[in-house]
């Protein structure tokens, strides 16, 4: 029996901008189960980062808010519990990665402290098992020499050494749930790799779920169990990896499957592209988003009214424009 | 003939510490790298951050001024030229920025930065050079009334078209792409492959194309260049190279990307450890040195010139890292 861990319904977050109020996520929806690694995929601007931020409700502050919707964890509801409990959650249920480690680390700190810091103010340890700690979870995430390594600043490390910091003491509290925000798009693609391995490892290791955010559609078929695809804000297509990538159905996810270059392809051919550019969040239409950009033929009322979600068995589902709707 | 050959090309950079900053490393960012690009041909250079590919590419256009070797294009010497020489080279060579967002004046309108080449080079009467900047924006798939908007007011791929339609103002037959895609995202990113392509048909262009994303450089090369800390260790045909690597850092690099296709999910080899810094590089192989690799001494003091193991197939002789 599969365990619904996380559970997203409807969540909408809105910035308030010169230009009023724009809707960054709108209607999102997703489960995560218990010790399954799910991706969350689209392009810049898609809304991957903001749903991530306000699941943690790390939002900018003041400007963004949700709006509605509710982030379900184990029967509370994360969005309304009151900021002291939340503290509580985050770190210690839910833990966060970042992109850029050098930006998310603090650069006159020690690391070892800054690992530290996480431990002591979610676990009744002294400050010596806590540094003791600090050191095995160093060695735990790939480190080299890590009694020599907690002493030193972020800037001594490389960018794949931050980035396992960064997973240590995101690790350090035994998270239920890690949230990975583009976590090796700084990275070398052989460094990228072997933090990739680490992160699924530890998964195993601790049963842990993981949230993958990455733009990145090979990160994803390599590393998932489960992907969503986000466009404009909104969720249009979400299932098994494996059935995604094998036979995607939304207009959206064939487009970025096909364009990009592949190994096995004869080189210095023409790409097959998805025309024009995302729509900016100021004028995005209450139907399909996509529409602008989509190579089906379809009619105006695509774009006015909201499209339908379709489950179509196995976990598979998909907002079913009416371009496609008949072929599924 | 070649239209561009660069040999034993070296930028070795003093590092200075102390109190007296006397240089007492050195870091040697290219250390002997030679290539040459024919017209209309793409030679892709990949390697991971920090193994100098970018400091080839301006050394290439002469924006640095190398340690060492020599830089002919269309069979002249171009390695010590001065400033006067290198405005005419220039025409003939010009250079795509990784970020389009940096390597655009903010303060410009975009008629003014496709008109600068022109004004540099003085070609051209005002009334000119504003129609071969609406023809360059239509060549590059814009609208011709950018002209008077700024490169805030326009998306990211859209920022490197015009960054593009720069590096095209005045025909030139090299052009040398440093990561250009890097920044964009995939369904945009296919867009500007794409029109590199045609470009490179319709004009006969020659790229040096820079990435670090190795099936970007697979799509867009004829040949491609694997560069190791400073130096090239394996430069071959773009299929032959993915077909059939010799070098072991080419393997490692071919089994670290990603795929995008989940059914082909495999153990990887993965790499160990970070590529190290070109200060003090070790002696002999380098990525011998970082695997630890059991003959890695082997490699100390022998010659690394690349050598040909097939036709146009040209690898590091190096006894750990090619069987």
């Amino acid at each position: 029996m599969k365990k619904r861990l996380l559970e997203v319904r409807n969540l909408r977050v809105g910035f308030q901008t010169e230009q009023g109020l724009l809707t960054a996520v709108d209607d999102v929806d997703f489960t995560l189960e218990c010790g399954k690694m799910m991706g969350l995929v689209g392009e810049s601007g898609c809304g991957k980062s903001v749903t991530a931020r306000a699941l943690m409700r790390l939002l900018e502050q003041p400007s963004g808010r949700v709006l509605g919707g509710e982030v379900i964890l184990e029967g509370r509801d994360v969005l309304t519990l009151p900021l002291e409990a939340m503290r509580r959650i985050r770190g210690k249920e839910i833990a966060m990665i970042f992109q850029e480690p050098m930006t998310a680390l603090n650069p006159v700190h020690r690391v070892g402290r800054q690992i530290v810091e996480n431990i002591l103010l979610h676990q009744e340890i002294g400050t010596r098992a806590a540094l003791r700690r600090a050191v095995e979870l160093m060695e735990w995430v790939g480190i080299p020499a890590p009694d020599e390594r907690i002493n030193d600043y972020p800037h001594q490390l490389s960018g794949g050494m931050r980035q396992r910091v960064m997973i240590a003491m995101a690790l350090s509290c035994n998270p239920r749930i890690l949230i990975a925000d583009e976590p090796t798009t700084a990275l070398d693609v052989t460094v990228q790799a072997q933090i990739l391995d680490l992160i699924k490892r530890l998964q195993k290791d601790t049963g842990m779920a993981v949230i993958l955010i990455t733009h990145d559609l090979g990160v994803v078929a390599e590393t998932c169990d489960d992907v969503a695809v986000m466009y404009a804000g909104r969720i249009v297509e979400r299932g098994p990896v494996g059935t995604v990538f094998q036979a995607p159905l939304h207009p959206y996810t064939k487009g970025l499957m096909s364009c990009l270059p592949r190994l096995d392809h004869p080189p210095k051919t023409m790409l097959p592209i998805i025309p024009g550019i995302v729509p900016g969040l100021r004028d995005l239409p209450p139907g399909c988003r996509f529409a602008s950009r989509c190579p089906y033929p379809h009619g105006a009322e695509v774009t006015t009214n909201r499209q339908p979600w379709r489950e179509c068995g196995g976990g598979h589902g998909v907002e079913a424009c009416a371009c496609f709707a008949n072929t599924i | 003939m070649s239209l561009l050959t660069v040999q034993n090309l070296k930028m070795h950079y003093p590092v200075r510490s102390g109190v007296f900053r006397r240089a007492r490393q050195v870091c040697k960012a290219v250390d002997g790298v030679s290539f040459s690009l024919k017209e209309g041909e793409t030679l892709g250079l990949v390697g991971e951050s920090g193994c100098g590919k970018s400091t080839v590419a301006k050394s290439v256009v002469r924006l640095l001024k190398p340690t060492a070797g020599t830089i002919h294009f269309e069979g002249q010497d171009i390695t010590r030229s001065g400033a006067g020489d290198l405005r005419r080279f220039r025409r003939e060579m010009q250079m795509v920025f990784q970020d389009p967002a940096e390597s655009l004046n903010p303060r410009h309108t975009i008629g003014q930065i496709l008109e600068e080449p022109f004004v540099i080079q003085k070609l051209g009467t005002p009334a000119e050079r504003i129609e071969w900047s609406t023809e360059l924006l239509r060549r590059v798939g814009l609208p011709e009334d950018s002209t008077n908007r700024y490169p805030f007011e326009f998306s990211g791929g859209q920022r490197q078209r015009i960054g593009i339609a720069r590096a095209l103002a005045l025909k030139p037959r090299l052009i040398v792409c440093d990561e250009p895609v890097s920044a964009l995202d995939v369904s945009v990113q296919a867009q500007v492959l794409n029109l590199l392509l045609e470009l490179q048909n319709d004009f006969k262009l020659a790229y040096l194309f820079i990435a670090h994303d190795l099936s970007v450089v697979q799509h867009m090369s004829d040949r491609v260049a694997v560069m190791y800390l400073g130096k090239i260790v394996e430069l071959a045909p773009a299929t032959e190279l993915y077909r059939n690597p010799r070098h072991a850092y080419t393997k490692a690099l071919l089994d670290a990307i990603p795929e995008a296709d989940p059914s082909r999910r495999r153990e990887r080899h993965l790499l160990k450890g970070d590529v190290p810094s070109p200060i003090n590089p070790p002696e002999g192989c380098a990525f011998g040195h970082r695997m630890r690799h059991p003959r890695w001494k082997e490699s100390v003091g022998i010659d690394l010139t690349l050598r040909e193991l097939a036709p146009g197939h040209w690898v590091q002789p190096c006894p750990c890292c090619v069987e």
